[in-house]
């Protein structure tokens, strides 16, 4: 990160401070993974110009809300002069059309933009386009309620069977198998589903076209392809329903299921240092642009006791260039502290994700040197 | 000049709403403008009247305008080749009228069911409120039942989910066990509760508001001299409202619900909250996979993710809901039309007035269609006032 | 009694059949706690659920009071005695939703409201030191948001509306074009789904001021457009029942027409006219999809509607609900309390509407 404004010198100072003391106390609170990678190189760092003034407009993806909560508070709390807006109601849809008509200086969206979308960005930022810049990584949990039955694992081909309606009870030999010694009632399984259109879904169904294609022969999509389940409006209807009714099952962000019950997915839970190390394991960078970061996950080496199988991505999405250069200026300095190792840690703190690697990081933050 | 009131009144038949009064003020402003009489105070008032009149069809023309300039490609395109249109939301769907079918019966469905719990009790409450509760409870039963109009969407929503949801489970259980040869309540019973039924019942209660208000604004308007004649003439109240409240208050009541059906056909937030949806054409109540969706319900749910052109397909199934809208309206305008033609009819002598439908066993009734039957025509002439404004109009000619 | 009546009518004595054949004063009571306590002895044989004690009350109620009636009195009054049970019945079988919903919002929303949450902006404080950041609920940014948008909405809709259906009853010919277009369009745009209008506003103002259009006035304009169907409709049928008496009585003193509307027409109906308009405002104050839209989403505090982003209660609800934060609860009761607060809101405003309703609504009126 450069800046040409050399008053932000004595913020650097302020921010490798608190980069430092997040490792420590971060270490302390049981969060080992930023503290690990970051004690490493000290981690990527974002220097904070506080002398910044202005207003970010910003909207699009519900799944990184509450680390945009937390970002918000934390940048805000260093450049006291910038006020940032961030509209959560709007979705990865509303954010990208949004932010394609000119009225956000960044979308957040769970998917890449396709490959129209990256063509019309050209309207309004000039040739370059726009940068899909990932920031946030959580998991896709899957959740259920069976009373009686505290602790559930389920396999990659059995969760494909359970939400394609083949499986239908909860003794079926399948689940029976992945879960040797547990009894397992007869009670009928009720699949909930998302009824509007979600990254969620998409990652979930990306993960099950990818590894069970003969069970599960939908095609990968936002909104859920099969009718027969009950199909609940948002995360919190998803937990909801699943907490209400017995024998239910259902897929939601993990930090969003709040105190509802997890499986285990080939024997591994979700947590913070395995979403992570699936995206080292299995995530690939596709560029649809210059400097673009647009990942792509191998499900197929999503495997091992320590790599969650299910992750989630979201990315922030800036324009290469912006019309207006003191937006860019702040849209820069804002999306280079979410990018830090700093900012990852207030997300995974605050919001529960799942820190992005560093390596990752540097890339991030090289693409948006880039930007003007 | 002999022609001019039987015209007149002829067209006022025709006409649908309440046109007695209103065309009564019609013919006056030409005759003011040929008598001396122009005030600027008239002349400013008729002109904002008049301008806002324009101003919504500007407005409300726009609103539409805009909306079918927006849905028109998503309508005419081929959703199966279009890659914009193949992929989430629309994916399966070859074209546009293949998706929107199962929404529009969806959202006739969900409203009808509402309207079924909701009208007959809404108008039974205003009943209540105007006729049959003490005066003093009655003001604070309206006041109440107001208060339930403010109530937003997103908190019925929510209460459906905590309280009508698993209310209604053992309702759902019981009608799957004993009546599920009706394909009304039969289908895989809902273990959630997130069925078209929980969401139609919190559909009836949020309209319950709107047509208890405005019915028992307009059954409190009824003349007190015809409710009191009436009863003076031996009806029991039950009577009395049938034949003075009912008549005066049936294009009110047709309209109070309109209003209530718009905003169930319209509703969003509930809706989406509270049903398991999916677009199909389906009459089972009690199922959580085989719920229709709702037109509303689905661009709220689907919006957010939709890309350029899914957007305007959402658009173009919110276009879908105005013609419904318009079709509903109209019926029921026909309806209104069509009983206050009959409702004249009556009024003519010779045939009998609105009381004879009184049984005729009793030594009271006997009386009162002696009695009646004068005072029932002077009540349907008494809204007939325009004819006698015409004639002088037609002197001063 | 119904077998004597026939015989009555020719013989005279009217007065007999008005006084004798009546059931006893309190005799509806009577029957009901009969049918109560057979049902309830029927229900513990059964098994006992209070619904299905109170739906069979009143069912065995209303047949009782029928065939009581119909055998001491005579059917006319039986009719009536049952009708008066239905729609008592109806009633009590409203007042059950009503309550129970105004007990949710009160009870989980009770014990948010604080006077610090009502003057105070919701904010985010981040420790640098611990990375935590701690959410402080407020509502104040929601409640200036909502008085705004919503006020702004009704000074466009109200006077439009309102001389819109003045027009419609008092100057129209019904077969005049202008009139039968802007009822048709009132029809149309009743149905019209609260996010397209959302939509059209924005649409609108990103025309005219741009990309970032993201504006308190833009909501209330697409708050408008949602509720000058509702104030014309409403108000449209309460002139109409303005007996036609009165206006031509006015006329016919040569009071001109202006002053006929404005002291005659108006002022009888006043009390119809600010239900309707009270009905709308509530209609639109719980909106959530087109401020979304519109006024976009925004924690901060913002009092220019011509500006920035703008939050509201419903806004508030929603996304305490639908997006909450990491403690779950914590952003539920949030919500909650937001929801008590726009209905104590919708209360107070109705307050003063009807405050002025009987200032203005002409002496001697029910």
């Amino acid at each position: 990160m450069k800046f040409k404004n050399v008053a932000a010198t004595g913020a650097v100072f302020v921010t490798v401070a608190l980069a430092l003391s997040a490792c420590s106390s971060s270490s302390t609170s049981g969060s080992s993974t930023s503290a690990a990678t970051s004690t490493a190189s000290a981690g990527v760092v974002s220097t904070l110009d506080s002398s910044l003034k202005g207003t970010i407009t910003a909207g699009g993806s519900s799944a990184q809300a509450n680390a945009e909560t937390a970002w918000t508070a934390a940048y805000v709390a260093q450049v006291a002069g910038v006020t940032v807006n961030y509209d959560k109601s709007q979705g990865s849809g509303g954010g990208v059309t949004n932010w394609l008509a000119g009225s956000y200086d960044f979308a957040g969206s769970d998917s890449p933009l396709k490959a129209d979308q990256q063509t019309s960005s050209q309207t309004i930022c000039g040739t370059g386009g726009g940068l899909n810049l990932p920031v946030y990584l959580d998991g896709v949990a899957i959740i259920y309620n069976l009373p009686g039955v505290t602790s559930l694992n389920l396999s990659s081909a059995t969760i494909a069977k359970i939400f394609n309606l083949s499986i239908t009870t909860w003794n079926d030999p399948a689940i029976a198998a992945d879960n040797p010694g547990v009894t397992l009632p007869s009670t009928t399984i009720t699949t909930v589903t998302r009824s509007d259109g979600s990254g969620t879904t998409q990652n979930f169904t990306n993960f099950l076209s990818a590894v069970d294609p003969t069970d599960w022969t939908y095609p990968a999509s936002n909104t859920w392809p099969i009718a027969g389940t009950s199909a609940q409006k948002g995360g919190s209807g998803v937990v909801q329903a699943v907490g209400a009714g017995a024998g239910t099952i259902g897929y939601a962000d993990h930090s969003a299921i709040g105190t509802a019950t997890a499986a285990t997915v080939n024997k591994v839970a979700f947590s913070q240092d395995a979403a992570t190390a699936a995206f080292t394991a299995g995530a690939t960078t596709v560029p649809t642009t210059t400097g673009d970061l647009s990942q792509k996950f191998d499900y197929s080496k999503l495997t091992g006791a320590t790599i969650y199988p299910i992750p989630l991505i979201s990315y922030q999405i800036v324009c290469t260039t912006f019309k207006d250069p003191a937006q860019a200026a702040l849209t820069k300095s804002y999306v280079g502290y979410v990018a830090s190792t700093v900012g990852q840690a207030i997300a995974a703190k605050n919001a529960g994700s799942a820190p992005i690697p560093d390596s990752m990081l540097t890339q991030i933050q090289t693409s948006l040197a880039t930007v003007k | 000049m002999q022609s001019a009131p039987t015209s007149s009144s002829g067209s006022a038949d025709k006409t649908t709403s309440s046109t007695p009064l209103g065309s009564g003020g019609s013919k006056d402003p030409t005759a003011a403008k040929r008598s001396t009489r122009v005030r600027p105070g008239d002349f400013i008032f008729r002109g904002l009247s008049t301008g806002s009149a324009v101003l919504i069809m500007v407005i409300l023309a726009g609103v539409a305008l805009f909306l079918i300039i927006s849905a028109i490609p998503a309508i005419t395109a081929d959703w199966s080749t279009n890659d914009q249109l193949n992929t989430g939301p629309t994916a399966a769907f070859p074209n546009f009228w293949a998706y929107v079918g199962p929404l529009i019966w969806g959202t006739l469905w969900a409203a009808a069911i509402a309207l079924l719990f909701g009208a007959p009790v809404g108008i039974g409450i205003a009943l209540f409120i105007s006729h049959y509760a003490p005066r003093r409870l009655a003001s604070i039963l309206g006041y109440l039942v107001d208060l339930l109009a403010a109530v937003p969407s997103i908190v019925f929503g929510l209460w459906g989910i905590i309280v009508i949801r698993p209310f209604l489970l053992p309702l759902s259980d019981w009608l799957n066990a004993n009546l599920g040869w009706i394909p009304l309540f039969g289908g895989a019973v809902t273990t959630t509760g997130s069925t078209i039924l929980a969401g139609a019942l919190v559909l009836a209660v949020m309209i319950l508001p709107i047509i208890t208000s405005i019915s028992r604004e307009i059954f409190l308007q009824t003349p007190r001299l015809h409710e009191e004649a009436a009863l003076a003439l031996g009806a029991t109240r039950w009577e009395m409202i049938r034949l003075a409240v009912f008549p005066y208050a049936k294009s009110g009541i047709v309209s109070a619900t309109l209003l209530g059906l718009g905003r169930a056909l319209g509703e969003t937030m509930a809706i989406a909250l509270i049903i398991s949806p999916a677009i199909l054409v389906s009459v089972r109540l009690i199922t959580e996979g085989q719920n229709s969706q709702t037109i509303a319900a689905n661009i709220a749910l689907n919006f957010p993710i939709a890309t350029t052109l899914q957007r305007d397909a959402l658009i173009g199934t919110g276009l879908m809901l105005f013609v419904i809208s318009l079709a509903v309206n109209s019926i029921a305008r026909a309806i209104v039309g069509g009983g206050k033609g009959k409702r004249k009819k009556s009024g003519k002598p010779g045939e009998p007035g609105p009381l004879s439908q009184l049984p005729s066993g009793d030594a009271a009734t006997a009386i009162a269609l002696d009695v009646v039957a004068a005072p029932g025509r002077a009540g349907v002439v008494d809204t007939e006032p325009h004819i006698s404004e015409d004639d002088v109009e037609g002197a001063g000619k | 009694m119904s077998v004597l009546s026939p015989r009555i009518k020719p013989s005279g004595p009217v007065a007999n059949s008005l006084t004798s054949g009546q059931l006893p004063r309190f005799v509806e009571l009577y029957v009901l706690l009969g049918a109560a306590i057979v049902t309830g002895l029927v229900m513990l044989l059964v098994g006992f659920s209070l619904v299905g004690w109170l739906c069979l009350t009143a069912v065995i109620y209303l047949v009782a009071l029928a065939i009581l009636s119909s055998v001491v009195e005579n059917r006319r009054k039986a009719t009536d005695r049952v009708i008066r049970g239905l729609v008592t019945v109806a009633f009590l079988l409203a007042l059950i939703p009503l309550v129970s919903t105004l007990a949710t919002v009160i009870v989980q929303g009770a014990g948010e409201i604080s006077w610090s949450f009502i003057t105070s902006v919701g904010a985010a404080t981040f420790d640098p030191n611990t990375l935590t950041v701690t959410q402080t609920p407020g509502a104040l940014q929601a409640i200036v948001g909502t008085l705004i948008i919503t006020g702004i909405a009704s000074l466009i809709s109200i006077p439009i509306g309102l001389f819109t259906s003045i027009y419609l009853v008092e100057y129209a010919q019904p077969k005049q074009w202008l009139a039968r277009t802007v009822t048709f369009l009132v029809d149309v745009m009743t149905g019209i789904p609260s996010i397209v209008a959302g939509l059209f506003a924005f649409s609108l103002f990103s025309i005219i001021v741009g990309p970032k259009a993201f504006s308190g006035f833009s909501a209330s304009v697409a708050l408008s457009v949602l509720m000058i169907p509702t104030v014309v409709r409403a108000c449209e049928e309460m002139l109409r029942l303005v007996p036609g008496d009165l206006r031509e009585a006015s006329l016919a003193l040569g009071v001109s027409k202006f002053s006929t509307i404005v002291k005659v027409v108006l002022p009888t109906a006043i009390a119809g006219l600010i239900t309707g308009i009270m009905l709308a405002v509530a209609r639109i104050i719980g909106e959530t999809a087109p401020i979304f839209l519109a006024a976009s989403f925004t924690d901060n505090f913002n009092a220019n509607p011509f500006d920035g982003p703008m939050q509201t209660l419903p806004v508030l609800a929603y996304t305490g609900y639908a997006f909450p934060g990491k403690d779950i609860a914590a952003s539920n009761a949030s919500a909650w309390g937001a929801a008590l607060l726009l209905v104590l809101l919708v209360v107070i405003l109705n307050l003063i509407a009807r405050v002025i309703a009987r200032i203005f609504a002409p002496k001697g009126m029910r």
